[in-house]
């Protein structure tokens, strides 16, 4: 693997700065915070986990998670604990915040026990932006609706930029249920904004026509869409988001928009592929390719979700001191 | 080798600009010239006069409903593929609502092999738009697609969630195939027997108004709107859905239409003794729809003419009205009745001819049918002044039952090549 020179880092990055209380989006982020974070967050994954056990030493992170998850609160709940924080989980059944005044309700009862960072998953898109306008702690998204998920965004850049060395003029390929997907918007607010070249690969009907007025290139052809792409990133169909008639059927999804050998002769030869998980086998990606680790950073994937969690935890509970001060 | 050539008719071809008197040659299944000046007799094998007759390329039947597979005993594929050549009809596309329904890759796969080894018209399919035509879920666009499938079309059932129907369209917009769709509001047209009128309210009859079929024919011109996607809007029956289509027309929408004989030749006023041939889905409408009709018909608003072929069984006409299925045979009338609109009023042969092959083949992506040295020799023979009276038993098929019993027409049909064959009986 090769390294880019500017993360290649001989001395210490300093913890990242942020300019906003909250880690709501990628979506307006200055390129310098996001470069720091991601410097930050390589450092973090280069060294023995024990090293950083007093950074957050008086900080209480609270996992509020609204949308059942394991893998983003496990390494949340992991990021925390290895720089020091108090972690507590709750576990929020969904049926019974539909409501607005019921979030906002539940909010201002942790408020009251006065965690420092919220880190909060919610199915309604804006969600965790109503928590942060009602307490008093920092928030981070862990994923809202269809609308961001910046911790995916910034773990999937770490990783292609560990892999590739660069973002700067990569071709990557998003590619299947684009509008039921948070980390779609998110990662092409953040590698647009480095410099890559995104396109979106996905059928008509779940591509909305708005990214295309955006300037994103869409292409319902596989083939021609991963033509040549470095990164061929596959998302999950979210069943749970659609209704059951955006396509077909499973069989004809992973015909014409699955992952597999042959479609994949048609990226960059030495192409890596990404996928936020969890994977459907078999419905967008082969499991030949999701298993062949010279091909797939997927578990690269997971491994630095906790780094830049770090990165991103640290970053926050300097911005909500500063703020407190 | 084998030569044929067709002796001194009037040979017309939209797409070729193409309106003379001529002879035309043709060597196998490829033309070799198309000429005014008579070629040399000598070493051709089979020559037709033409003398009197219309010389167009092979007609192409854009809206049938084969029974088979489900009901084979009604009228087979090949007693159906038979039929529509021995009527001048070269080519036909069949619906799916048949038992299974057409809504799978194998289905149009299957169909297809059996057409390829059946003489007469040649076969193409629409598949299903939804999976056994539920109305719930897509079926497999994409699959039937690359088995073959030349558009979508969901028989006489209307997708009523307009949400699903945008996402079909969508999708179908993807393949670049277009979606031929019946209109009608299930609200307005449930449990109905026939056109909302006098006749209706004198018969007793549950009468659908005619906006039922415009209400939906709007919706849909809206959703194509926005999603860019080829419609064509199925057996047009009235004029609002005219007015409709012409707006649409005008706004510059990828939008098409057809229309039956019975549409353009009837009006409500025949269901008068409760005859259940005059059944039909959508149901004869007023005089003022049928005039409106032939006026789209000549201005172009309704791109072409379909038979509307729906074999029925006789068990299920010979009911109470509005208990018999609606439907009824079509294929071995539609030419002569589509040409009746040049002898009583007043259309030219040039636009019907357009209306029965380059409208279709146009809107279903189909090679351009013409007339001209190195095309495919898909001919079609009209008699323009042979008269005769339609009887249902003098079919070929087995489906017989027909609106148009007793009806004087003054054109036969009286050849018809596919692919530089014979298809005639």
């Amino acid at each position: 693997m090769t390294r880019d020179t500017k993360i290649a880092n001989d001395t210490p990055p300093p913890a990242a700065m942020l300019s906003n209380k909250h880690l709501l989006g990628i979506q307006g982020m200055p390129i310098p915070e996001i470069n720091a974070l991601l410097e930050r967050a390589h450092f973090f994954a280069d060294r023995p986990k024990t090293l950083f056990a007093d950074v957050l030493a008086n900080i209480t992170v609270l996992n509020m998670f609204f949308e059942n998850s394991t893998r983003t609160r496990v390494s949340f709940e992991l990021a925390a604990k290895r720089l020091g924080a108090s972690v507590l989980n709750i576990s929020v059944n969904s049926s019974s915040v539909k409501k607005g005044e019921t979030l906002i309700d539940t909010a201002t009862t942790l408020n009251a026990m006065r965690p420092d960072i919220l880190v909060a998953r919610h199915h309604a898109s804006g969600a965790p932006l109503l928590l942060s306008q009602h307490v008093d702690a920092a928030v981070i998204n862990a994923g809202d609706g269809r609308h961001e998920h910046p911790t995916q965004a910034l773990l999937d850049a770490l990783t292609i930029k560990r892999s590739l060395g660069k973002i700067a003029g990569l071709k990557i390929a998003i590619c299947g249920d684009i509008d039921n997907s948070r980390v779609a918007r998110s990662n092409l607010y953040l590698l647009s904004a480095l410099g890559a070249d995104v396109r979106f690969v996905s059928p008509a009907t779940l591509v909305s026509p708005y990214f295309s007025e955006m300037g994103v290139p869409v292409y319902t052809d596989m083939e021609q869409g991963i033509s040549g792409c470095d990164i061929i990133m596959m998302l999950r169909l979210q069943t749970e988001r659609m209704e059951g008639r955006e396509t077909p059927s499973q069989h004809e999804y992973f015909h014409f928009f699955g992952l597999d050998t042959r479609k994949l002769q048609k990226a960059a030869p030495n192409a890596f592929i990404m996928h936020p998980g969890p994977m459907n086998r078999g419905v967008e990606i082969d499991s030949k390719i999701a298993d062949d680790n010279s091909k797939s950073l997927i578990r690269t994937q997971v491994e630095l979700g906790v780094a830049t969690r770090m990165a991103c935890l640290e970053a926050i509970a300097g911005a909500s001191t500063r703020v407190r001060i | 080798m084998s030569k044929t050539l067709l002796k001194n008719g009037r040979i017309i071809s939209p797409s070729d600009k193409l309106d003379m008197v001529g002879h035309i040659l043709f060597e196998n299944s490829v033309i070799s010239s198309v000429e005014k000046d008579l070629p040399p007799e000598d070493k051709i094998d089979q020559v037709i006069d033409c003398s009197g007759c219309l010389i167009m390329p092979g007609a192409i039947d854009m809206r049938v409903q084969s029974a088979d597979p489900g009901a084979e005993h009604l009228e087979s594929l090949s007693e159906l593929l038979a039929a529509a050549g021995n009527a001048g009809i070269s080519q036909i596309v069949s619906l799916p609502a048949t038992t299974p329904v057409i809504d799978s890759a194998v289905m149009i796969d299957s169909l297809r092999l059996r057409a390829s080894s059946t003489h007469g018209a040649l076969l193409h399919l629409y598949g299903a738009m939804t999976q056994s035509l539920n109305n719930q879920q897509m079926a497999e666009l994409g699959m039937m697609a690359k088995a073959g499938a030349i558009g979508f079309a969901n028989g006489v059932v209307s997708v009523q969630d307009s949400l699903l129907m945008r996402r079909i369209m969508i999708y179908s917009k993807m393949l670049d195939k277009p979606v031929i769709h019946h209109c009608s509001d299930a609200y307005l047209d449930k449990d109905t027997d026939m056109n909302e009128s006098e006749t209706a309210t004198r018969l007793g009859l549950l009468g659908s108004p005619a906006i039922a079929e415009t209400i939906m024919l709007e919706r849909d011109l809206n959703l194509a709107s926005i999603t860019g996607c080829r419609y064509h809007a199925a057996h047009i029956s009235t004029a609002s859905s005219v007015e409709a289509l012409r707006r649409a027309k005008k706004a510059g929408l990828s939008v098409t239409a057809d229309t039956s004989p019975a549409y353009f030749l009837l009006n409500d006023k025949a269901t008068a003794d409760y005859n259940t041939a005059f059944k039909l889905n959508p149901p004869l409408r007023s005089e003022e729809d049928r005039l409106a009709i032939i006026d789209a018909i000549k201005d172009g608003t309704i791109d072409s003419i379909t038979s509307d072929h729906h074999p029925i069984e006789m068990d299920k006409k010979m009911l109470p009205f509005g208990q018999a299925t609606a439907g009824a045979s079509g294929i071995e009338t539609l030419l002569p009745l589509a040409f009746s609109l040049y002898h009583t009023n007043d259309i030219s042969l040039t636009r019907i001819v357009t209306a029965l092959s380059t409208a279709p083949a146009s809107i279903l992506s189909l090679e351009t049918p013409k007339l001209a040295s190195g095309e495919t020799a898909n001919i079609s023979i009209i008699n323009l002044s042979s008269s005769s009276v339609i009887r249902g038993t003098n079919f070929l098929s087995q489906s017989q039952i027909t609106p148009f019993e007793h009806y004087l027409v003054d054109s036969k049909v009286v050849g018809c090549f596919v692919h530089g064959i014979s298809v005639m009986l």
